[in-house]
């Protein structure tokens, strides 16, 4: 590990900590742009987590210790994830052969207990949230499941870093319609994920339509800020894994890599945001059909992608 | 073989002192009780000692009159690993089982029961360390006799009745139809009985014989196992049986035909592709289906009966992906892959006893096993729902339990499966691997509907009333706690004691095990830290958010009523219930589940009182089993006309729903009907699947033939015209 490396890891860890909330307000911004309006400020997501870090938790008198367990091992789950995915740079902190599958349990990890947390209030709308929930979770997990497997048989590991690393820049080459598909199934397993339109809609007012923010209904204060700043943090793991997909390690100096990687994270959000704007959320029968799309695509780029590796 | 010797000696006492001690049950109960914990213990030693040292016994034969061989008993890491299994289980058992039983002491001999339990377990412990044919047949009838009379101990109920029959035909046609004929092509060809006489006999065998034998052995041991189509006597007969008794059951009398099939599969060579191929199309059908149906169930001890069958799939994953490596060449592939099963056999032993021994204190403090009637238990008995989340988030294969670890042992051999040399292997595996997340995911669906329904939120029904559980009840299922605990914590510890039973099976020398474990993903170890990170934040996280709350002064006592969304007058009936936590998922898979669901349909404004029913039957039950046995009766009975013409024939009527639709006939009207509708998703689901099918049979039959390439490379543009 070179010394430069140890330094620029520094305010990396920084800034990987401190972006979740923008990506959330770049997309509320597009929105808005979209909308003809001027939207909150860019800084409103940090105002809101201060708000609530500032403020008491009411409890319900249903609740067990699960429902306080929920947010914590959710944000655990995603941080101890955020140490083995390359997010800016192209290594990770703690990266080892097999992570991969880590990762995704883990996501499973803090799903379950978001869900849990859900049913423990007794709440008739946080069960059909959680209901919701565990069904396009289980549906997006083939597909999520099948992309790794492209990756995987592209760069023969299993390591999150490498699989996205400078190997892939020849699979591109190789088969590319593989990983375009591949980049098609990441992209909806991320707007499912991250709870973002056609899937869900996180600014909807009535409960009967919801599926994440149903569940987190009863929680506040600290609780719902760890919430909020998980949902960032999701959204920026599966984006940073999309994005070195989409554009794998270019071998470039440190220096350019990193803000680069910012600003095409940003770009991600923006181009979430338009898919936000330009489309409605989608009926709730309709969206294991998309899944099962998604499924679809990336079945489609395994078989590309073994095909051109066997032949 | 001296402790096996004793442990045996231990448990005939005390099944004979049982017996005699029928007029005071409760003393002969704790006598068989003592036996069996006292054993498990002694047998629980060597197998760890033998595990350790990794040391292969020479099998010790006795000269023991017996019909058609002599008592020979063997152990090597294969037998140590299976017999640490029953062990673990059986000393919790035996510790929970004292207070359960004995508030059973008015439904039927208890002394019976004990005695039997000492047999089951004798049986057992025989069952895996014969290294003799008849021995092992002769233990394995034991083994299957009295499973079935201890799943009958509530004989008065008809149900009961029901399961325990229905085990014992099933078991035995199994065993009689391919087990035997099996033992019979081995001990005609080798001219012996002895085990290592079979191995040396079939060293070189041809490829048509080890592939019969496979598939007898796999029919045979797998109708043990609970195989999908095979499986029809688990959600019957687990319900059926007293708690104890069940998680013996599905902890380690199923895992018995696992090791049936390692121990076939180490006497023979390797076995041609499309073996390997059958053992994962049967692990990705079986695990799928079974959580599918779990998914659907609506009785805890049935749910987890059926989850049973999704771990046996699990297993057979890893077997179907060590029989390919070993297949073609790739010692890594069958290390990972039969370590992946052993690790998994002992994991499924210890989170689906413990999920039994949870449920069980459900049903014997409430009175009920029905999921939809129970509710907000996790206030009235804290450490049972601990307890079963545990074993819960272990059974989902999340980390930091045990469940990951062996699930990601197994990932590791689909993966390199995947991008392996091997042409043929590559296909499946990715399919194996991405049925493994599939199961992943609705085993989570399951879990938190089973935990959230019956533990969370609040009762359900006013008439069922909780009763406190014994304290022995728990410490019987703290040990399983512990045991998932440490495993998922230091698997750096559990996972090289496999290697005896790998190189059994495999041959792979237990010198390059961890060399070949570590081929396609890291050290296990690699796992603890990660593990400890997580529970460090866990544990930071939750300090910070106390600190907060102190600092902003806010009342942690103070607790409210459930935000109701605006409505005031919400009641506990307004739930969700586990039918509709987990029809969105079953309606979604109708096609391959065929649910039946009844309601009366609500008109007008102030509809009268409606109700509504789902229930999901067995399609292996009642469209393969159920025509299959009525086919036979006619059969049977035409015989009887012709032999014996004087006779009244007497009819026998086969249970089958009435109103049940054959499901291939629901398919084609499904199919039909979703093409007419001209749906432009599905016409392209039908195009992407035929493209797959034709793949893999490309694959399949030529790994080099051209001819599917052009097909396949044109696959992409309709989708993407879809995008």
């Amino acid at each position: 590990v070179s010394a430069l490396r140890v330094i620029t890891a520094i305010p990396e860890a920084m800034a990987i900590v401190a972006l979740p909330p923008l990506l959330l307000s770049i997309i509320t911004k597009t929105k808005a742009w979209f909308g003809g309006r001027d939207g909150p400020p860019w800084l409103q997501p940090y105002y809101d987590l201060h708000k609530l870090i500032r403020k008491g938790a009411v409890y319900s008198r249903t609740t067990t210790w699960i429902f306080r367990a929920g947010p914590i091992v959710n944000l655990a789950a995603l941080l101890t994830a955020t140490t083995l995915i390359p997010v800016l740079s192209n290594d990770s902190l703690f990266g080892f052969r097999g992570d991969v599958i880590l990762v995704a349990y883990l996501f499973a990890l803090g799903r379950m207990f978001t869900v849990l947390a859900a049913m423990d209030t007794g709440s008739s709308f946080e069960g059909m949230g959680a209901s919701r929930e565990v069904t396009f979770g289980t549906m997006s997990e083939p597909a999520l499941f099948l992309c790794f497997a492209v990756l995987a048989i592209a760069t023969r590991s299993i390591q999150v870093s490498d699989m996205v690393g400078s190997p892939l820049a020849g699979t591109w080459g190789s088969v590319g319609p593989a990983m375009i598909l591949v980049a098609g199934a990441l992209l909806i397993v991320l707007l499912t994920e991250a709870c973002r339109v056609p899937v869900d809609d996180p600014t909807t007012h009535l409960e009967l339509t919801m599926i994440h923010e149903v569940m987190v209904l009863d929680h506040s204060g600290p609780d719902f800020a760890f919430i909020t700043y998980a949902a960032g943090l999701k959204f920026l793991l599966l984006g940073s894994i999309l994005i070195h997909v989409v554009l794998p390690n270019r071998g470039w100096p440190i220096f350019v890599d990193l803000p680069l990687r910012v600003v095409e994270l940003a770009a991600l959000s923006v181009v979430v945001g338009v898919i936000e704007s330009c489309m409605a959320r989608l009926r709730l029968r309709r969206v294991p059909l998309l899944l099962a799309g998604a499924t679809v695509l990336s079945a489609l780029g395994v078989v590309l992608t073994l095909t051109r590796s066997l032949a | 073989v001296t402790a096996i010797l004793i442990s045996l000696g231990l448990l005939g006492g005390g099944a004979a002192t049982s017996i005699a001690l029928t007029a005071k049950p409760r003393a002969a109960l704790l006598v068989a009780l003592a036996a069996v914990a006292v054993t498990a213990g002694i047998l629980l030693i060597t197998a760890l000692s033998i595990l350790v040292a990794a040391h292969t016994d020479q099998p010790v034969t006795y000269s023991w009159p017996m019909p058609l061989g002599v008592v020979r008993l063997a152990i090597d890491g294969l037998s140590a690993w299976f017999l640490g299994c029953v062990a673990v289980l059986s000393l919790a058992v035996a510790i929970y089982a004292w207070p359960y039983m004995l508030a059973e002491v008015e439904h039927g001999s208890l002394a019976a029961h004990g005695a039997f339990l000492c047999l089951l377990v004798a049986s057992l412990v025989l069952v895996v360390t014969a290294a003799d044919l008849v021995l092992f047949l002769a233990s394995w009838e034991a083994m299957s006799l009295s499973a079935f009379l201890l799943v009958g101990f509530h004989h008065r109920q008809p149900e009961v009745r029901r399961g325990a029959w229905m085990y014992l035909i099933i078991t035995h046609v199994g065993t009689a139809f391919f087990l035997v004929p099996m033992f019979g092509i081995l001990g005609a060809h080798a001219h012996a009985t002895s085990f290592a006489a079979f191995r040396e006999a079939f060293e070189h065998c041809g490829p048509r014989t080890g592939a019969l034998l496979f598939v007898l052995g796999l029919i045979g041991f797998g109708t043990k196992a609970g195989f999908m189509p095979m499986h029809i006597w688990l959600p019957v007969a687990h319900p059926a049986a007293p708690t104890p008794v069940s998680a013996l059951l599905s902890g380690v009398v199923i895992k018995t035909g696992i090791y049936g099939i390692l121990r076939l599969l180490s006497w023979l060579p390797p076995l041609p592709t499309g073996c390997g191929m059958a053992m994962l199309a049967l692990g990705i059908v079986s695990g799928v289906l079974g959580v599918l149906y779990a998914i659907a169930q609506h009785d805890l001890k049935r749910l987890l009966a059926y989850h049973s069958v999704e771990n046996i799939g699990i297993i057979a994953l890893g077997i179907g992906m060590g029989m390919l490596g070993q297949a073609t060449g790739q010692p890594v592939l069958a290390t990972l892959g039969y370590c992946g099963a052993m690790l998994h056999v002992l994991n499924h032993a210890l989170f689906k006893g413990l999920l039994f021994l949870a449920a069980g204190t459900v049903i014997h403090s409430t009175g009920t096993g029905e999921i939809d009637r129970l509710g907000g238990l996790a206030r009235r008995m804290p450490v049972n729902a601990a307890l079963f989340l545990i074993a819960a988030v272990s059974i989902c294969g999340l980390p930091p339990f045990n469940g990951f670890v062996s699930e990601w042992i197994l990932y590791g051999s689909l993966f390199g499966g995947a991008f392996g040399t091997a042409a043929s292997a590559a296909g499946p595996a990715v399919l194996g691997a991405v049925s493994l997340a599939l199961m992943g995911g609705l085993a989570l669906a399951c879990f938190a509907k089973v935990f959230g329904v019956v533990f969370l939120g609040e009762a359900r029904d006013p008439s069922v009333h909780v009763h406190p559980t014994a304290g022995l009840m728990r410490v019987g299922m703290s040990i399983l706690a512990a045991s998932c605990i440490a495993i998922g914590m230091l698997p750096g510890l559990f996972v090289p004691l496999t290697r005896g039973g790998v190189h059994a099976v495999a041959h792979v020398p237990p010198a390059s095990f961890s060399a070949s474990l570590q081929g396609v993903i890291a050290p296990v170890a690699a796992l603890s830290g990660l593990v400890l990170l997580l529970l460090v934040l866990v544990a930071g996280l939750a300090i910070a958010r106390r600190r907060i709350l102190r600092r902003n002064g806010c009342d942690l006592g103070r607790t409210r009523a459930t935000w109701g969304c605006g409505y005031a007058a919400s009641s506990p009936r307004v739930q969700y219930t586990a039918s509709s936590f987990g029809w969105s998922l079953v309606e979604s898979f109708r096609c391959l589940l065929w649910p039946a669901r009844h309601a009366t349909e609500l008109v007008g404004c102030f509809p009268a009182t409606g109700h509504l029913e789902s229930h999901t039957p067995d399609m292996a039950e009642h469209d393969l089993f159920a025509p299959l046995a009525r086919a036979g009766i006619v059969l049977c009975q035409s015989i009887r006309t012709v032999s014996w013409p004087w006779g009244s024939p007497r009819s026998v009527v086969v249970r089958v729903p009435g109103d049940r639709v054959g499901p291939m006939r629901e398919l084609v009207t499904h199919l039909v009907g979703v093409l007419r509708r001209g749906s432009i998703h599905a016409c392209l689901a039908f195009i992407v699947l035929t493209l797959l099918v034709v793949f893999f049979v490309g694959s399949f039959t030529s790994p080099r033939s051209s001819s599917s390439r052009p097909t396949v490379a044109d696959a992409p543009r309709p989708s993407e015209v879809s995008k």
